[in-house]
């Protein structure tokens, strides 16, 4: 057994503790150079528009959003490209690891709005209400003709998001219970672009947040068969008797600091919650 | 009568003067109203015409969405990692060694690719999935592309969230936290002595049996080859009937993480006449604890343990004779017991992370390799330092520091080699 030449070693240690001092006086991005915010196609309205309200308010601050979707978003947090990640759905278990094999932390998790979850038809569809099970069916491919369920004589056409949407997942975990979408389905990249494909297909379905549906019928929603037909409103988001509501998310790397934490801190104030509602969304207090 | 004359050519005027008025003003009008049917008929053909062009490009995207699904389906993954390292021992000469013989060069200053890894996954979701994985590296005194992993993986129909998956062909085996963890990702230039020694090139040839009982808690049970995808004399055939069991239950909480791992098997030790067959035998032990530091950032603390039973090399020497130059007949020295080519192994280690800030990490690691516990003088210890800088996304520029020791019977004493490294690394992901 022998002990390591401790000599040798303080002076690795020194001269990689000199190395990273290096490294650190050449970063190219340094501060100053404001905040990013990446993610959710569904939140991209209100996350703009906080950021145009905050900079209104707050002529220094530069603060700029895009979209691409939730996962597209957890995956700039990961590997560093954006402060803030805007997710209409909750981390999954293997993107945690992924930030903690970076980062060494498993993320700060921040609820900033809540949604329910429209469910779109073309506005000449007679039918009003739509079970969960309903849904299911529609989705995964099992119920297939309008006339199933009080509609007319006329095949469904399914629209939805790309799989790196964070309401794609959500609907998929929360309506279809983890099953997959049936094969028939049309992936669209974004909210608007499933809204516009019904507006035009008198046979079509589509889902999305709420502040998007224009141009289309949103019909009400029933948790089963037998409970009351139920349409998103701030009493029925609230309560949770509207049954596919869902929390909008802000996640960072670790708890906010310094102008991350001025604008989160903002987000939640009273201000922040009146542009949810304006936007077309649920505050969370 | 002149009079009643007078009024009937007056109304004779009257009456042509409004015809002649009708006549100015209709004319206009129907030419008008003909060229706005003719402008509403153009109007119409317009739309009708665009109509036409917006289903036609409508069929386009959907042809074309069709085949970007397709396409989607392929993801390309890899990593670059390109290194300097310098050594203690350093000579600008070239070394002549073996019968062959073969130059090896002596010097340990160098540039080198120490991994070009290619990924390519079709993922047919949702019920399957293949992989092929190639690593294109400059080892030793060669340039070399090699498979290293090529698999097809399986998910149960049965649970909605694919809670069970059967992976057949080449791949990780599922035992410790170094091995399933990406090069990529790691905090130091190379695994532990330990997982070297006992898992060279990490994967091995069979099938496995994932689980994800919960969020929480999974377990993998695997039969493979048992050699791995490095051994030296069978990298790509199995010499015996007896497979690996490798087996791995690990529960997740997130700030705290902990596996156990364990492999039987059986190795062949190849002599002349009847080949000596000896018990392969490890146990893992790993955990992971995360926590943070206000302003500073995350960091963690890691430590594993290996146990077992192995064929031993100097065993070996010291068992096994045979020919000059290592080749046949190879015989067990008289008297000696075949059990005795396999003796006890420990190794383990414990290292610290911490991230500073967003850009910065810096890793420390203590690793420890005794590969014959009833014997002393052969151990292997090691400090490992490394600095780390994130340049964006993608890029990370490594300074690492490696202090092994191990101990050389030199003019009577015990000495310890000077062969500590420095590697300077700068790995792309992509």
């Amino acid at each position: 057994m022998r002990i390591p030449r401790t000599k040798s070693a303080a002076r690795g240690v020194a001269a990689t503790a000199l190395a990273i001092v290096a490294f650190g006086a050449a970063d190219p991005a340094g501060a100053g150079r404001g905040l990013t915010i990446k993610g959710s196609d569904t939140m991209v309205i209100l996350g703009q528009r906080w950021a145009e309200e905050y900079m209104r308010a707050h002529p220094k601050a530069v603060i700029q959003v895009t979209g691409g979707g939730s996962g597209t978003g957890i995956a700039a947090l990961i590997n560093g490209t954006t402060d803030i990640c805007q997710a209409s759905r909750p981390m999954k278990e293997d993107e945690k690891r992924k930030l903690r094999d970076r980062f060494q932390t498993m993320g700060v998790e921040i609820p900033v709005a809540r949604d329910g979850l429209a469910i779109y038809l073309h506005e000449s569809n007679p039918v009003e209400a739509l079970s969960l099970e309903q849904l299911r069916g529609i989705y995964t491919g099992r119920i297939t003709n309008w006339k199933e369920l009080g509609g007319p004589d006329a095949r469904i056409v399914l629209y939805s998001r790309e799989n790196n949407s964070g309401t794609y997942v959500y609907f998929k975990d929360h309506v279809l219970g983890g099953r997959d979408y049936s094969p028939a389905c049309q992936t669209l990249p974004g909210t608007a672009a499933v809204v516009n494909a019904v507006a035009r297909d008198p046979h079509g379905i589509g889902y999305g947040g709420g502040a998007y549906g224009r141009g289309v019928k949103e019909i009400a929603v029933r948790k089963d068969a037998a409970s009351p037909a139920v349409k998103p409103s701030l009493e029925t988001v609230r309560d949770g008797s509207y049954p596919v509501s869902r929390y909008l998310y802000f996640y960072l790397r670790q708890r906010p600091t310094g102008e991350a934490k001025a604008f989160v801190d903002w987000v939640l104030s009273d201000e922040g919650q009146q542009i949810v509602t304006k936007v077309g969304y649920f505050p969370v207090k | 009568m002149a009079e009643c004359r007078g009024v009937v050519v007056r109304v004779h005027i009257q009456a042509g003067t409004a015809l002649l008025t009708i006549t100015l003003l209709a004319v206009p009008a129907a030419r008008a109203l003909a060229l706005d049917a003719a402008a509403t008929d153009e109007l119409a053909e317009r739309v009708r015409r665009l109509e036409g062009a917006l289903e036609g490009m409508t069929e386009q995207v959907q042809t074309m969405q069709g085949d970007v699904d397709k396409l989607r389906k392929f993801k390309f993954s890899g990593y670059v990692q390109a290194r300097w390292e310098t050594g203690e021992a350093k000579a600008d000469t070239v070394q002549v060694a073996g019968s062959g013989p073969t130059l090896t060069p002596a010097n340990n200053e160098r540039f080198s690719i120490r991994r070009g890894r290619f990924k390519l996954t079709y993922d047919s979701a949702p019920l399957s999935q293949a992989v092929v994985y190639l690593d294109g590296s400059t080892s030793g005194s060669s340039i070399s592309v090699r498979l290293l992993e090529a698999y097809v993986t399986l998910f149960d129909p049965w649970t909605p969230l694919k809670r069970h998956a059967l992976t057949i062909g080449q791949f990780n085996l599922p035992f410790g936290y170094e091995i399933e963890r990406s090069s990529a990702a790691r905090e130091l230039p190379e695994r532990s002595r330990a997982e070297n020694v006992l898992f060279p090139g990490e994967r091995d040839r069979g099938v496995k049996l994932h689980s994800q009982w919960t969020e929480r808690f999974e377990t993998a049970v695997g039969i493979f080859n048992g050699p791995g995808i490095s051994s030296a004399e069978y990298p790509t055939a199995d010499p015996n009937r007896h497979k690996d069991l490798v087996a791995r239950a690990r529960w997740s909480q997130g700030v705290v993480d902990a596996a156990i791992s364990f492999l039987d098997g059986r190795q062949l030790t190849a002599l002349t006449g009847p080949d000596a067959h000896t018990d392969k035998r490890r146990i893992g032990v790993d955990a992971q604890v995360y926590y943070q530091v206000p302003v500073v950032g995350g960091g963690s603390l890691k430590a594993e343990w290996y146990g077992g039973h192995e064929v031993n090399p100097d065993s070996v020497k010291t068992l096994v004779t045979s020919a000059p130059g290592g080749g046949a007949p190879r015989l067990l020295r008289a008297g000696a017991d075949a059990e005795h080519l396999a003796t006890d192994v420990a190794g383990w280690y414990v290292m610290a992370v911490q991230n500073l800030g967003e850009r910065f990490q810096v890793a420390a690691r203590f690793d420890a390799w005794d590969p014959n516990t009833d014997r002393d003088h052969d151990e292997y210890e090691r400090w490992s330092l490394a600095g780390h800088w994130f340049y964006d996304g993608f890029t990370r520029v490594t300074v690492a520091y490696d202090a092994p020791a191990t101990e050389r019977l030199q003019g009577g004493r015990w000495t310890d080699p000077r062969d500590n490294l420095w590697t300077v690394q700068v790995q792309h992901r992509f």
